[in-house]
């Protein structure tokens, strides 16, 4: 068999080619007792002394390169950083592999790392190694693998929440899928809808440096909001309640996404964060979401149950199972 | 003398079989006994051979009208034991496989009736009278063997005058296990939507319906929400509190008052007066608006059905109504609601009052519904009355003769399962839209119900549908964990094909369209327009409709505006195409930027054959329906507005001559969409438009298979799928296969629609047994 877009549209598809033919194959996994591959996180662990570094790297191909707030140059920092946060890590630095094939505009690349430098500065990160290539690829990818810090076992796991917990997104969901599908086909803008491409290590930084407690944490990036919740309830053995008027979607994602018939539910995310906390927590928790910039649309959206498996989601009439996307939707409705 | 053991096996249980079995006995001087095994009924009868014989013969000839004797097994038995009397033996467990039926609801009979009407009558006014020969079976039932205390009516103990009819072999009542009268059985009462009650007396209920209100009345198997049918506020109220703006509702009237507002056949009169009492889409007439509020129904038909139950023919006393709404009792796609809290919780704010009892529903059972097509009764819902009544097939060695458990779990709209055992295809009720999750739930429950009263202890495989995305696909790949089995996927419209070929059990070779809405074909596409050649147990896809671009998915087909614009485009230049869908006033601007984006670019679009799709688009263009609200309401109200108009003349025939365009086994549906586009340019009355619609899909479908039929020498074409529904198409296309002396095949038992689609899956499987058992 071949690979096809579908293996790296994030969905089941994915899933297994990274379950068989990824994983097993390789041994050694994990390093002095940490969070490994296997456990398919956001980021690994070495436990060293009283704290545990934190790694990640991630791969990154954007078409095109350069979209309404931001560009390949910014993804590459926020992907990596974002790993790093919502494994409740302070991200530290990043590695930067730059691919780039033969033509490339000199100008463009100028830009990208210029937007890489700001959004270092943003993040609090430095870029301390690197490496550049020419090859025969279609377009610039670029690789960034980053490190941060946590207090040994204070990872947040993605297996981490418990019955009761309620889940909060930190904000409108489906902007940056939705503003790449649309620029990549040549739309012609007069909306306002723009990627939202942002490490989310400070609005993460400001719940935990308030003192508590996130039990489980994703950030809902391929696949969307939807990925991430099913793998949470997944891999915590319990189900996830949302509601469908509670969601946060901004209008304009919501006609685009009604006119396209495409759910924002399964659009990629660039800065937000999808959380489990104690219900006890978890009007406060909103309150401090909300002060910060990147968390003012944030939304308590579910809780998780122990009454049935994965993902529901109560709509006006009835619940509807929310699957893991497989990769395009395809009609069900007669 | 003799002594014979006989083992009946069939529908046997509930329906006065065993003391019939017991009279007759005695009529012909026999001794011995007769027992319940669970899912057969043991007779031991000992006497002289002449008696015994005369025994048999009255065995078969005289059996209980709701009973059917499937198999008849005779063992001569050597025994010195001597037989004092014949008497009516115990139930008996027993947990051999062997096949067991529970017989499905069936009216009220004539005899219970007339004690409820009698005024000197214990029974007088009481809405559960039944007796072995009526009452509800399938819907009280919770294993086997049928006894009272495997029944909800285990919670009702009988009074002294309720035991002694139980008791006597003689009486009609004898081991009716759904028997009880006022001081025993279940109690009516009626509450207000806080679940206060506040009267005991139907009576009452009756009062509330003239004075326009809303009631949820729980019945036998269950719920339905009932109000006047000839008050516009009542019919515009519940409407608005269900939110169902235009579906039409299902009405009960009295067998007398049918006559006053409709024309009936006598097929449909007898489906309607059959105790099985579906609702029968009955054709108006020009007197039904004397009687009907306008607001029932927008179609050219109406959902009738009788009274069924003690409690239907109490409500029509002491009023003037002559007809109410009866529609189940759930939200659009939801599982009716049978248990009393869930009644007040779902329905608090749909029905006013609540006419409820203390008689649990165990298998929630909605209405069936039948319509004429062709001159016969075909199926649109195969549920109460029917369930779980297994179909056999007779004229295939291998299906007849399998002796493997099969489960097939059908699509996702209209869902019913089936399971097969010893060539028994038990369909289950109807189960609904299960991509809803309530509906989902109501499909695994069922299914495990059908395994439980049928005594199923193994599964040796599990059919479902080739999507992907369905939940029956989840769940079958679940049931197969659980029972070690293999789960085989079938592509929805070849499941069609099978469904026609095991239903007019006729496996000879033949061409099958197979029409309707959508299903995930072999190729990735949607399909929904296909023409099968079915040769040698084999399927092949040999012709479909032209493919078309879907923008958006399902938003396609719940707004039929989209698939229009997606085929106008074809043919239309883009300024074009804006001026003239613009005039629908319908879509925004910024929304038709971005639809046409969408089809230029291909975002979200997929490629699809369907039938539905066109009508829909015809549907749109003629103004008929923008939103499809039901399944299927676009083409149902184009088929009514296609209905008013006088019918074939030449002019029609020319045009649709015309649009006709085969290329290699596919139908250029662009041309008939273009020429309907074209026609309405030139104000041409939109019915005479839906009616050329109608007929030209129906013959460029005809022509496709009927040039097939015989380039393969092929004597038999079928017609199937939902869009096989649709009267005129579906007759028209008979019309065309007769016309070229070739022979029609149609449903019978099984429904056209999605609801046959978990028997095809079934029938398919076995076919090709040799190449699933590979797998
Ligand atoms: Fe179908
Ligand atoms: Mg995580
Ligand atoms: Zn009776
Ligand atoms: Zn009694």
């Amino acid at each position: 068999m071949k690979i096809t877009r579908m293996h790296g549209a994030g969905g089941t598809v994915m899933q297994k080619l990274i379950k068989e033919t990824i994983l097993g194959n390789l041994e050694n996994t994990s390093v002095n007792g940490g969070i490994g591959l296997e456990s398919l996180d956001d980021a690994s662990t070495i436990p060293l002394g009283d704290k545990e570094i934190v790694f990640t790297v991630d791969g990154h191909t954007v078409k095109p390169i350069f979209f309404p707030g931001g560009d390949i140059g910014r993804i590459s920092v926020c992907g990596t950083v974002n790993d790093l946060s919502v494994m409740g890590a302070t991200p530290i630095a990043l590695s930067l592999s730059i691919i780039l094939p033969e033509g490339f505009d000199i100008e463009n690349l100028d830009k990208i790392m210029k937007s890489i430098n700001e959004a270092c500065k943003e993040a609090e990160v430095s870029v301390i190694t690197g490496d550049t290539k020419v090859s025969n690829v279609d377009d610039i990818i670029i690789s960034s693998a980053g490190i941060g810090i946590v207090g040994l076992g204070n990872a947040v796991r993605d297996s981490g929440m418990k019955e009761g917990d309620v889940i909060i997104v930190s904000g409108n969901i489906g902007e940056h899928g939705l503003t790449i599908l649309l620029t990549r086909e040549g739309f012609e803008f007069e909306s306002e809808l723009k990627s939202d491409v942002a490490p989310i290590n400070g609005l993460v930084k400001s719940v935990l440096d308030a003192g508590f407690k996130i039990n489980a944490m994703k950030d809902p990036t391929r696949g969307g909001l939807a990925d991430s919740l099913n793998e949470m309830a997944e891999k915590s053995g319990l189900g996830i309640l949302i509601h469908e008027d509670k969601l946060p979607i901004s209008n304009e994602v919501q006609f685009i996404g009604e006119a396209l018939g495409i759910d924002p539910l399964t659009v990629a995310n660039e800065g937000k964060v999808v959380m489990a906390v104690r219900a006890e927590d978890s009007e406060k928790i909103l309150e401090i979401l909300k002060i910060h910039p990147l968390g003012k649309n944030a939304k308590i959206i579910g809780t998780v149950t122990s009454e049935h498996k994965g993902v529901l989601m109560e709509t006006l009439v009835g619940k509807r199972i929310v699957d893991t996307p497989l990769g395009d939707p395809i009609p069900r409705v007669c | 003398m003799e002594l014979k053991r006989i083992d009946v096996k069939g529908i046997v249980q509930g329906v006065g079989f065993r003391p019939f079995v017991y009279r007759i006995a005695r009529e012909n001087k026999l001794k011995g006994h007769v027992k319940n095994m669970g899912n057969y009924v043991e007779i031991l009868v000992q006497g002289n051979s002449n008696d015994i014989s005369l025994f048999l013969s009255d065995l078969i000839s005289k059996k209980p009208p709701l009973s059917h004797l499937n198999d008849i097994k005779i063992t001569n038995i050597t025994s010195k034991e001597i037989y004092s009397d014949f008497f009516i033996k115990l139930s008996e467990k027993t947990e051999n496989e062997e096949e067991g039926t529970i017989p499905p609801d069936i009216s009220i009979c004539d005899e219970c009736l007339y004690e409820i009407m009698n005024k000197n009558d214990r029974r007088e006014g009481y809405a559960f009278t039944a007796c072995t020969n009526c009452g509800p079976r399938f819907t009280v039932i919770e294993k086997l063997p049928y006894d009272r205390e495997n029944t909800s009516m285990d919670d009702f103990s009988l009074c002294e005058a309720c035991k002694l009819e139980y008791e006597n072999p003689k009486d009609r009542r004898f081991h009716a296990q759904a028997t009880c009268c006022k001081n025993c059985g279940p109690n009516l009462f009626i509450t207000d939507k806080y679940g206060k009650i506040i009267s005991k007396s139907i009576y009452d209920a009756v009062k509330f319906l003239e004075n326009g209100k809303i009631l949820a009345i729980k019945g036998i198997g269950g719920t339905h929400l009932v109000c006047s049918s000839s008050s516009d506020t009542a019919v515009l109220e519940l409407r608005k509190r269900l939110n169902r703006p235009t579906q039409a509702f299902a009405i009960m009237t009295k067998v007398e008052y049918i006559n006053y507002f409709s024309d009936t056949s006598k097929v449909e009169l007898n489906t309607i007066l059959s105790p099985k009492r579906p609702i029968v889409a009955l054709k108006k007439n020009k007197f039904y608006k004397n009687y009907f509020s306008a607001h029932v129904s927008n179609l050219d038909t109406i959902g009738v059905m009788l009274p069924y139950s003690g409690l239907h023919y109490l409500l029509f006393e002491n009023t003037n109504e002559i007809s109410y709404i009866m529609t189940s009792a759930n939200l659009p796609g939801l599982p009716m609601s049978v248990d009393n809290d869930q009644i007040l919780e779902k329905l608090g704010d749909i029905a006013d009052y609540f006419l409820l009892h203390d008689r649990k529903i165990i298998n929630r059972c909605d209405d069936s519904v039948l319509k004429e097509i062709n001159k016969k009764m075909i199926f649109l819902r195969r549920s109460r009355g029917y369930a779980p009544e297994p179909v056999e097939i007779i004229n295939q060695e291998n299906i007849k003769y399998n002796k493997k458990n099969i489960l097939a779990l059908g699509p996702e709209l209209n869902s019913v399962a089936c399971l097969v055992k010893n060539n028994k295809f038990y369909l289950t009720q109807y189960i609904g839209n299960t991509g809803k999750y309530e509906t989902f739930n109501y499909l695994k429950s069922a299914v495990l119900n059908l395994i439980k009263i049928t005594n199923t202890n193994k599964i040796d495989a599990i059919v479902c549908d080739l999507h992907p995305e369905f939940n029956s696909t989840h769940f079958a790949n679940e049931l197969g964990k659980k029972y070690g089995c293999k789960v085989v996927q079938i592509q929805h419209h070849e499941s069609h094909a099978y469904s026609l070929i095991g239903d007019s059990d006729n496996f000879k070779n033949n061409i099958t369209i197979a029409i309707d809405g959508l299903g995930y074909g072999n190729d990735g596409n949607i399909w929904g327009g296909e023409i099968f050649l079915f040769k040698d147990k084999n399927i092949e896809r040999i012709g479909h409709l032209k493919e078309h671009f879907q923008p958006g998915g399902d938003l396609a087909s719940k707004y039929p505006l989209r698939m229009l614009l997606s085929i106008l485009k074809e043919f239309l230049e883009v300024k074009e195409l804006l001026e003239f869908i613009s005039r629908y006033g319908y879509f925004s601007e910024k929304e038709l930027k971005i639809l046409i984006f969408q089809l230029e670019k291909g975002i979200n679009v997929s490629k699809t054959t369907s039938t539905g799709r066109i009508l829909d688009s015809i549907s749109a263009l003629l103004s008929v329906c923008f939103e499809k609200t039901y399944d299927g309401e676009p083409s149902i109200r184009l088929e009514a507005l296609a209905n008013s108009y006088s019918g074939l003349n030449a002019e029609i025939e020319n045009a649709v001559k015309e649009s006709i365009e085969i290329t290699g086994n596919v139908l250029n549906t662009t041309k008939i969409v273009q020429k309907c586009y074209e026609m309405l340019i030139y104000h041409e009355p939109v019915e005479k438009i839906a009616y050329f619609a109608h007929i030209a899909l129906s013959d460029g479908l005809s022509k496709i298979a009927i040039e097939n039929a015989k380039k393969y020498s092929i004597e038999y074409v079928g017609i199937t799928g939902g869009v096989s529904y649709n009267k005129i198409i579906c007759e028209r296309i008979i019309e065309n296969i007769e016309k070229e002396s070739l022979k029609p095949l149609f449903h019978e038992k099984i429904p056209n629609g999605d609801g046959g689609i978990s028997f095809g899956q079934a029938v398919g499987y076995l076919l090709n047994l040799d190449k699933y058992d590979k797998i």
